[in-house]
């Protein structure tokens, strides 16, 4: 290949024109992020990776690459039990309904959607023995005033929380001053350099 | 970077005509209060078929945008610029990540994405078809194309599908880097030697015609969108968005003593909005049907990158995840 970059002159060509081979894609991750401490965790997308620990890792770079944070959080897609989503006056929480415990209680944390269009919000933990019933539970224990359009129940121990020997993963981010506007500030140097053009 | 000057297939009247009229009346009143649509949501097919056509294009743009910059991450004036510059393309690419997620939810898998750009199916910004001969069109890029691509993004931040205007609102927040640094490298090089103004004035000789072009067709040519815009799928028309552009920009440029390709260029006073040459949409047209001095390059850039980073991908791959739509 003729480039100008000679980057890619180096490139091997392939000599492959075949269309790729389909499916070698992973698994889909959930993301929720703690910006300051005493805010609830926030849903702030997704990423794929081929397991838990890895999705752990990508979320950090995609989504706490430039603002530091409190810790972060992953979790299968799978295990988030979805409620219906609503509109208008009516609360995710009219169409809970009551379910009968079934066996060993485990813990679940329950997500809000306080606004159609903004993020998940975590609301609370209850011990439920399935997810239907941590939703039953969640909307006596953690129902307010508040209209909710969608509720999520995600088990606890399915998600990979931030460990305290994590937390080293964002210690350089102060030192990378090079990623915020405020390190570019060219306006004392175009100053001069308009008043020398008027000259 | 780099939502701007999508091309939309053209809508025939028939395309909403078998939609369920009540479920479309409420889907409109629900756009025109204001609210978002969610992936669950019901919604017309149109929406749906566009709005994936048109976040797919601006993930692709930001994986393609990436390289006519990238290219200069090693030959940047220094560590300081190279540093900045490395930040600024792995951020683009970061964009591209949230936005596939964004399209995701509307039920196009990111593989079939990225196949249909590496086969030459699917669209991005014309602009990344042109080259960066010098660090000067690489600073055009990240001050000037940057800020078109901003005018588009702010304006469709504001739209009326939830997963895109949240993946937007992030990016907005990291344009602010780009568009400092874009500006900075720019003040740098117009207070330089002579030979430094020389390169970023012949950059804007080179870069005008196709930034006239990134806001796609003229209205007076371009598919028609009325439906899109009453969705709120597309914010405001091309020319407006260019006028906005040239409204915050060209005096930017005239202020550092750069000339502009353009005699007829100047604000209209009286109705407030910018006369140009019309743009050669012949040469858009030629450039987004692969005609363009860089087109072969990129696509063949990105399919030798996916060949050869497959084995890492097939090692990685563990039987016990399974990609799936994801949430929100």
């Amino acid at each position: 290949m003729k480039s100008l970059d000679p980057r890619v002159n180096r490139l091997p060509l392939t000599g492959n024109t075949s269309p790729k081979v389909l499916l070698d894609q992973f698994g889909t991750f959930e993301v929720f992020v703690q910006a300051k401490a005493g805010k609830p965790f926030q849903h702030e997308g997704v990423v794929h990776a081929p397991n838990l620990e890895m999705s752990y890792l990508l979320a950090k770079e995609t989504f706490t690459r430039r603002f530091t944070c409190v810790s972060i959080y992953v979790v299968d897609t799978r295990n988030v039990h979805v409620s219906v989503l609503t509109e208008d006056e009516d609360n995710a929480y009219n169409h809970v309904t009551e379910v009968a415990s079934s066996g060993n209680k485990v813990s679940f944390e329950i997500f809000h959607l306080f606004k159609r269009g903004k993020q998940h919000q975590h609301a609370g933990t209850v011990e439920a023995s399935n997810p239907n019933e941590a939703l039953w539970l969640a909307s006596k224990q953690l129902k307010t005033e508040k209209q909710v359009f969608n509720i999520w129940a995600i088990h606890t121990d399915d998600i990979r929380f931030t460990h305290q020997d994590d937390l080293d993963l964002w210690h350089t981010l102060p030192d990378k001053k090079f990623r915020d506007a405020a390190a570019y500030k060219g306006g004392d140097k175009l100053k001069s350099f308009l008043e020398e053009l008027k000259k | 970077m780099y939502g701007g000057g999508n091309i939309f297939d053209e809508i025939k009247p028939d395309d909403v005509a078998g939609e369920d009229s009540i479920k479309l009346a409420e889907f409109e009143a629900r756009i025109d209060r204001g609210e978002k649509i969610e992936p669950t949501d019901w919604m017309p097919k149109l929406y749906r078929k566009q709005l994936i056509r048109m976040i797919e294009q601006h993930a692709h743009s930001e994986i393609i945008g990436a390289l006519p910059e990238g290219t200069w991450i090693t030959r940047a004036p220094g560590f300081k610029r190279k540093m900045a510059l490395m930040a600024k393309v792995q951020d683009e690419v970061g964009h591209g990540q949230l936005l596939y997620s964004a399209a995701e939810t509307l039920g196009k898998s990111r593989e079939q994405m990225i196949d249909d750009l590496i086969n030459g199916k699917s669209k991005y910004s014309n602009v990344f078809n042109y080259p960066t001969f010098t660090w000067a069109d690489c600073c055009f890029i990240s001050w000037l194309v940057d800020a078109g691509a901003i005018v588009n993004q702010l304006a469709n931040a504001k739209g009326s599908y939830g997963p895109y205007c949240r993946a937007l609102e992030r990016i907005c927040a990291e344009e602010s880097f780009h568009l400092k640094y874009g500006h900075h490298c720019v003040i740098y090089l117009a207070s330089g030697t002579q030979k430094q103004r020389d390169m970023f004035q012949e950059a804007i000789y080179r870069w005008w015609p196709p930034m006239m072009h990134f806001f796609g067709p003229s209205d007076k040519i371009s598919v028609h969108t009325e439906i899109l815009m009453k969705w709120k799928v597309k914010m405001d028309t091309n020319d407006n968005m260019r006028n906005q552009f040239l409204d915050m920009y060209v005096p930017k440029i005239w202020e550092l003593g750069f000339t502009i390709p353009d005699p007829k260029l100047k604000k209209n006073t009286a109705t407030g909005r910018w006369e140009y040459t019309e743009p050669d949409w012949d040469e858009f047209k030629r450039v987004i049907n692969g005609g363009g001095p860089c087109n072969k390059e990129r696509l063949e850039v990105r399919r030798i990158a996916e060949e050869r980073g497959r084995w890492v991908r097939e090692a990685l791959r563990a039987p016990k995840t399974e990609y799936i739509t994801p949430l929100a």
